[in-house]
Order: structure tokens, then sequence, then C-alpha cells
């Protein structure tokens, strides 16, 4: 019964991976991946001494900063909140709301991004004109595009993300509560010192995924937000490839950018599983 | 726990203060979504010259007009339900059956099977050695190709593994006493046991299968092929690169804005139609296989 | 002055009501038990005097101040939790200075009271010892340890005792009574095992449905339960209880179970063909022939020895009777025994219909 799934990773995962045999060749199409010369590292020469690539890379480290600083302690602070309502069909409803932007696809999420921030349409310049600014052409400025992919993030996926912490909360032992509460905690402070530290396993292990996770940005999204003229802050590993490899053409180039990505993903996902199996015994897979 | 006449002064206010900001961060999840709304129902002019806030405004559903009698937007739209039912389909005919074997502690090489599954979660060869492996099947702009390229994947797999092995051994073994063989076992008592575990999945393939757009973007080329989201796109992409399409529609009923807008709205009401559903079992999901594991 | 009245109080749940109606003083320094089956609202009775649970009718007063709107922390009470409540993420020293940190107490006085505190339950050599690094009772300790620094009003106790094994749980019972000795503290303790009620109270509450069957001390009690339901829960094995019909003769009164009839003592109430139920205490009864009684026959079906004593499983006119008899180190002879006599003056007959005690001594005391 495992049979199928075996030869399904085979070919469509496996088989991939010799083909990455490529960045270290001149590969044409004509003779295929095994057949075509070998050129050792030269793409990966060429690769770093291309100022988009080292631009792509570092944008990527910024934007997955910038994700972990704002993005990362969102859905905590959201799932605290959560937790000090009281009217429960309150609570349910804002719960059934902020989940449902996970649901919808990035396209969706990109055409209402560049709906909402259109410089004649938009919701946002029509704001800003009630305050007496010009439109700003947000879409093309490349200092506003990571702000506005940070926030997008925040706005999908933070409600969503909260449900972890939120069954970690849910997970605290109630008596902890009543015992504190008869011992004159006020809510605040019960916050502090039962629930965030209660909880600090669950956010140390989220934690060390995102930081596996860092060359993971969300590319689809970037590929549909992004234009040249905001390449400076957006371009990142995967749209490089993207455009080097599937528009360009650029096959064996573009592998050798995506090698040097996945191994460097390879790598943390590694340290952040050793990391994690230090501090809780369990792994993460 | 939460009992508000009990609650101190200083509690309450706390209470209410958290209270508002969970309404605040509520209505802005949401009104992006009535804000497209609105502009889908607006008139070209009235979206164009920034007037639509809240509700539509100069009412009109020549938007929606414009977009039905598209055929290309029927097909993307049928396109998006063959790549989602037959998509599901094909993954559970891989998933479930594959984690069954995976969770009996009596498969030969079960340590390696395990880690050659897990392994293609942390490294995978990128997008240029798929694209040429998709290219060397024969796969580029085939709908089966779509179908079956996508089906499996680790966590997946993983997650139900998890769920199947939590299930008491015993099961299997009082089937086994009463002749029941490994497709029985599976199909008679695993699968009725793991409702929740297996309509989890389901919904991840299919928010998945929904959702998709780029490898359909990169993979297909006849327009015919093209699932909703990719048409999608190809709208926006006129929206953003191509004024001449606002300019000439500026005087009518309808603006570019406002197409994608329906369109948007299009795409987004049959995931709202099963959301209550998908609601009812992702919680459960997420820490079925999530971070525990 | 009392120290906790409760007047009238109810609970409800939406339209299900858990407590009915319940009125009850406890007086300052008193140790006061509520015991009674799971389910009969004695802990949601003490969660509703910390302030956990809000209070549907009546009121209740903490030392003459009505504390229905109070938040617990305005209360002055601490609580003992059944499953202790202690912060895993804290040391020992940390949870029991947590209601004092709360409270902003200065540092030099919660060092000073924590390790006081310590000190009586024999905790400092634990101090820095996080909760999952400690024993069953040394968590128990902790958890009145946290109660105690704070020199609340009111000790509430929720099952502390519970979650031990057997020979703990006997030896925490007898600290806790030597802590409230010493203490002096008002103190409310929930149990569903009658052998802690007995052992730890000044005064026993049994609840039953959520309402109060009868308040007593211990021996009371013990001596002249109320109704059926008390004599049913206090003593251990409890009461007997035989369904019988009262028949009067020349030689006094009498109940007929069966084909037998069991001697009765005097009562004013009763008439000849009621319907009764003979109460009769396992520890009672006698195997030697008691002066002026004819025997009792019975059908023994089980004898199980616990060493100094022995319980023997019979029955009368198939009513299943339990007889506590004295070993003296031997029980051979327990299995011969045939017939059994009934000491006239410790019989309690209770009304069939209502559960009532009818002897007249209940009500003298």
């Amino acid at each position: 019964m495992l049979m199928p799934a075996i030869v399904w990773f085979i070919i469509f995962l496996y088989k991939p991976m010799y083909g990455l045999q490529i960045a270290f060749k001149d590969y044409s199409i004509f003779r295929g991946v095994a057949d075509s010369p070998w050129t050792g590292f030269e793409h990966f020469e060429t690769l770093f001494s291309n100022d988009q690539f080292i631009r792509a890379f570092w944008n990527t480290i910024k934007i997955s900063a910038l994700n972990l600083l704002f993005g990362f302690p969102a859905p905590i602070i959201l799932a605290l909140m959560f937790n000090e309502v009281i009217n429960a069909t309150y609570k349910k409803t804002a719960q059934t709301i902020v989940y449902l932007p996970h649901f919808i696809s990035s396209v969706i999420i990109a055409g209402i991004v560049i709906t909402a921030f259109s410089p004649s349409v938009g919701i946002v310049n029509t704001v800003l004109g009630w305050l007496g600014i010009d439109p700003i052409y947000f879409l093309t400025k490349p200092e506003w595009f990571r702000p506005i992919f940070v926030g997008t993030g925040i706005w999908q996926e933070a409600g969503f993300g909260s449900i972890v912490f939120l069954a970690a909360i849910a997970g605290v032992n109630p008596s902890l509560y009543e015992s504190a509460v008869v011992d004159g905690a006020s809510r605040w402070q019960m916050m502090w010192r039962i629930t965030i530290p209660s909880i600090l396993p669950t956010i140390i292990i989220m934690l060390i995924i995102r930081i596996g996770n860092v060359m993971e940005v969300s590319f689809e999204l970037i590929i549909l937000l992004y234009q040249p003229a905001t390449y400076e802050t957006a371009d990142v590993v995967n749209t490089f490839v993207y455009r080097q490899g599937l528009q360009s053409g650029r096959y064996d180039f573009a592998a050798a950018a995506g090698l040097f990505n996945a191994v460097v993903a390879f790598v943390l996902v590694m340290v952040a599983n050793t990391l994690s199996r230090r501090y809780s015994r369990t792994s993460l897979w | 726990m939460l009992n508000w006449n009990l609650y101190s002064r200083g509690d309450k206010v706390f209470a209410i203060v958290v209270s508002i900001l969970i309404g605040m961060f509520t209505i802005a999840t949401l009104y992006p979504f009535i804000y497209i709304a609105a502009v889908s129902f607006s008139s070209g002019f009235a979206a164009q010259a920034g007037k639509v806030v809240l509700t539509p405004i100069e009412l009109t559903t020549e938007a929606y007009k414009y977009i039905l009698v598209q055929p290309e937007f029927w097909i993307s739209y049928r396109n998006t339900f063959i790549y989602t039912i037959g998509g599901t389909i094909m993954s559970l005919l891989f998933i479930v059956p594959a984690a069954y074997a995976l969770s009996r502690p009596q498969l030969m090489g079960r340590r390696f099977f395990n880690l050659f599954i897990a392994f293609t979660m942390w490294f995978n060869a990128g997008l240029i050695p798929f694209y040429l492996n998709m290219r060397d099947l024969n796969l580029l702009d085939s709908m089966f190709g779509i179908i079956l390229a996508f089906a499996v994947n680790a966590f997946n797999i993983i997650l139900l593994r998890n769920f199947f092995e939590s299930i008491p051994q015993s099961f299997e073994e009082a089937a086994r006493m009463d002749g029941a063989n490994d497709f029985q076992v599976l199909w008679k008592v695993f699968v009725p046991l793991s409702k929740p575990a297996i309509a989890t999945i389901t919904l991840f393939c299919i928010v998945a299968r929904w959702n998709g757009f780029f490898w359909a973007m990169v993979l297909l080329q006849s327009e015919e092929k093209i699932p909703l989201q990719v048409f999608l796109r190809h709208t926006l992409a006129t929206l953003s690169d191509d004024d001449e399409f606002a300019i000439t529609q500026l005087e009518a009923a309808y603006s570019a804005e406002t197409v994608t807008a329906a369109i948007i709205v299009c795409s987004i009401i049959p995931v709202l139609l099963v959301y209550p559903w998908i609601q009812k079992y992702f919680e459960k999901g997420i820490l079925l296989g999530g971070v525990k594991e | 002055m009392s120290s906790v009245t409760l007047s009238g109080v109810e609970k409800y749940y939406g339209e299900l009501r858990v407590v009915h109606g319940i009125n009850l003083i406890i007086e300052l320094q008193e140790f006061v038990v509520l015991v009674g089956p799971s389910g009969c609202g004695k802990s949601t009775t003490l969660r509703m005097i910390a302030g956990l649970e809000e209070i549907s009718e009546g009121t209740i007063n903490i030392e003459n101040r009505v504390v229905n709107r109070v938040a617990p922390k305005d209360r002055d009470v601490a609580m003992v939790f059944q499953n202790y409540a202690l912060y895993p993420h804290l040391k020992v020293f940390e949870n029991i200075a947590f209601g004092l940190r709360i409270r902003k107490e200065p540092k030099e006085h919660i060092e000073k009271t924590v390790r006081e505190v310590s000190e009586i339950l024999g905790l400092t050599p634990y101090l820095d010892r996080r909760p999952a690094e400690l024993s069953g009772g040394q968590r128990q300790r902790v958890a009145m340890g946290r109660a105690i620094v704070r020199h609340p009003k009111v000790f509430l106790f929720d099952e502390p005792l519970s979650n031990l094994d057997a020979k703990l749980r006997t030896q925490m019972r007898a600290e806790i009574k030597r802590l409230h000795n010493r203490l002096g503290v008002t103190s409310v303790y929930v149990t569903h095992d009658q052998v802690e009620a007995m052992t730890l109270a000044d005064r026993i509450v049994v609840m039953n449905d959520g309402i109060i069957e009868q308040v007593g001390t211990p021996m009371e009690l013990f001596n002249n339960p109320a109704n059926m339901f008390v004599a049913g829960f206090i003593g251990s094995p409890p009461m007997n209880q035989l369904d019988g019909v009262i028949t009067t003769s020349a030689t006094g009164l009498h109940a007929t179970v069966g084909d037998t009839s069991i001697a009765l003592p005097a009562l004013d109430n009763v008439k000849a063909g009621q319907a009764v139920v003979v109460g009769i205490r396992p520890e009672h009864i006698s195997m030697s022939s008691v002066d002026g009684l004819s025997p009792v026959p019975i059908s023994l079906d089980l004898v199980e020895p616990l060493g100094s004593e022995a319980l023997l499983h019979a029955t009368v006119n198939g009513q299943a009777l339990i007889i506590k008899a004295e070993t003296h180190g031997e029980i051979s002879h327990l299995h011969q025994v045939a017939e059994i006599y009934a000491p006239v003056d410790l019989i309690k007959v209770f009304d069939a219909e209502t559960g009532k005690v009818l002897n007249s001594a209940a009500r003298q005391s």
C-alpha cells in the first residue's frame, strides 16, 4: 500500500533532485540532464558575482526578519487577547472572521491589495486624500513594498496562527487561574504570570520553526505584487530563480541559485530541529 | 471562570479594552472584503474617482455582466472544480494507504520509508529541476499532470500516520482475529475511526487545490485548461500593466477595477460557502499534526 | 461574631439548579466540612464562598460583609485546590510567595513570611525546587503554604487529599488538623470521604442533591442521624437499613421484617401497620444473646476478615445486612453465625416514606 506513494515521491520529488546536477552543467534542452557537459562551479561563481542575486538573497533575509519581528508576535498577542474576551458569541464570531483570510488564495489577496492601494480607485489613497495627502503609487515605490507585504502577511495569517497558541492556552490547568484569582491576581497579572510562562514552550517551538523557514518567503504573493520598479526591495531568491529560469530560460544558472537556497534552508531547518530537540525533548517531526 | 460580576474594576476595564481591540482587528480583517464587494457593485466611474469606501456607489451589476458573459471565466471556473475534485481524490488515493502502511509497526524498513518521505519536507530540488522533470514526463500543459504532480505531500501523510498510530493496536488485532486482510483493516476499521483526521486532510487538499495558482500558471499554456486563479491573475496583470483598459472604460459602467473586484467576489463565494464546514475541522487538524509530533 | 454566613444561597446553571437554598452559619475558628456524594453541590457552594462562581440567589456574608458582588481577591479567603494548582514554571518559594507578590507586599516581608511558613510545613529544604520535582505530599504542603502565607480570614479546601494515596492521605489529614489547631483560622473543607469529614470537622454539613441533609458534630451525626441519607453516608460500613412494618404487642413495639420480628425502642408517633426502615449500625449488632431479646435468624454468605475485626455479609429474609464483629485473632467461629441480636436502645427507626428518623433521641440533641 506504500508503493504508489513511494513511486510518486521518486518520480516527482527525488528525480528532480537528480536533475539538480544541471547546476554544475552547461545544460542544453536537446542533450538532456545526463548528457550535458560538466562545468563545475562556474554557475555558482557567476551567481555570487551577480548583484541581483546578492540583492535577492539579502532581501529574503530582510523580509523574513521583518516577518519574524512583526508577524511572529502578532498571533501570540491575538491569542492572549482572545483569551480575555468574556462573551463567548463575540469571541467565536471574531475568531471565525480572523481565520478566514488564511483560506483565500494569494492571487485574490494580491487582487485586494492592488485594488486597495491603487492610486485612483484605492481606499488607502482615498483616505489619504481626505487628509490632504496626494495619491501615492504605493506598489511602484520600493520603500513601501516591504511594509505592505509584511502587513498583508499579518492581515492574512495572524488570526489563523493564533489557533496554535489558543490551544496551548486552553491546555493550561484552569485551577491555576482560579488559585490566582483567590490570591488576588488581576487578569493582566495572570496573563503575564501564568498564561505566558505556560505557553512559553509553544512559543519557542513556533519561533524555531519560523527560523527554520527563513528562506521560505511566500514568493507566490511577491510574484503577484512586485514589478521591476520594486525589485530593489522585493526580489527574493525564489522570484529571482523564477525569472532567470522559467522566464528567461537560463535553467542551469537558475537551478544553481535554487540549489543554494535549498541548501541554506536545509541547514537552517536542521539547526532548528536540533535546537527544538534539545529544548523540548520531542523533535518537530 | 470568566464571571463578569465577580471581576474587579481593573479587570473590567482590561476586558473591555481587549474586546475593543479584538473588534478593531476583526473589522480590519473583514473590511477589505466588504470594500472589494462594494467596488464590484459600483460603477466604473465611481470606482475610478475613488468614491467607494463602504457601500457601492452608483449601484450596478455591469462588472458582473461583463465577466459572466466571458467564456474564459466559465471555462476557468469549471477547470478549478475539476482540479479541486480530481486532485483531492487523487491525493486521498495516495495518502491514506501510505499513511496506514507507515503507521504499522510490522512494516519492513519503516524507519527508512519515514525518513524517505520526511526528507522531502526539509529539502526539495526547487523550481527549475521540477519544471524540467515535468517537461521530460510530457506533463506540460496537461490537466492530468496538474492533478497527479501535486497529489502527495509529506506533511499530510505524516499527519494522518500520526493519527493512525494513535489508534490502539487492539482494533487491528481484533479485526485480524476476525479474518480481515490489510485492505479490510484499513477500509473497515481505520478509515471509519479516522473520519475527523481524513476530513481535515481532505479540507487541506481542497483548499490547496482551489487556491493553487503558481504551477498552473507555469505549466499550463492553453486557455481552455487554466483554473480560475490563473484567469484572475491574467486580469490582474491587465489591470496593473495596461492602463488603456482603464482609460477607454473611464466613462463606462464598469472598469478594470470593478471587473477585478467582481472576479474576486465570484472566486471567494465558494470558499465562503464551505467555510463553516472547513472551520469545524481545521482547528483539530492544525493540532493533530502540527507542532506536537 | 460569625465568620461565614450563607442565607438562602442558590446556584443555577441555566435552568439547572444545583444548590437549593443553603442556610449555614460558620463560627469563627470553626472547622466545617461539607460532605456528600459527587454532584451534591458541595464544591459549588465552596466556590461561591471563594467567589469563583456567582451566587444566583441569597447572600453570603464573610465577617459581616455581604460578598455576593465582591471580587475573590477582596474577600480575604485562601483556597487549596484538589490538584494543588501549583505553577509549574515557578519554584516552591515563588509558588508560596505568589499571592504576596501579586499584592505587591514589601520584599523583606515576603521573604520572612515565606520562610516562616515553609518552616511550619517542613518545606524549607525544597524551596528551590519546582513542583514537578516534589512528591505528592510535598506538593500538598506547598499548596497549603500558599494559602497560609496570606493570613486569610477563611481557608477553603476543595478535596485537597483526593489525589494522594491512602497512607499519605491519613498522614496529611492529621497535619491539616494540627495546622488548624495551631493557626485557628476558620476553615471550610469539601470532601466526599466521610472518614475525612469525621476526623477533621468540628461540625459536618452533609449535603445531597443541592440541599443540606444535616448539620452537626461528627458524633451527633453518627449517633443521631436525622434521616436515612445521613445514616447511610456516615459510618463505615454504613448503617444497615431493613424494611419492615410496625406491629404492637404486649411486649412492646416491634418491626416485622419478613417473618422475623425485631424489637424496637419506644416510639410515640407510630401506629401498627406503618412502613418503617429499621436502622442498626454493623458494629452495634451482637452475636451473643442479650437479655430479653429474641434472636434474629440470618443467613451468612461471606466473611471478610479485616484483622482485629471482620465484616459478615448476611441477609435477613432476603435483605442485606452487614455485621462488624471482633475476631480475637480467629475467624472460624464467625462462619457458624446463624442468628444475631439487635440491641433495642441502639436501633434507629426511620419513616419509610419521608426517610426521617422517628426516634425521639434525635430531637433531644
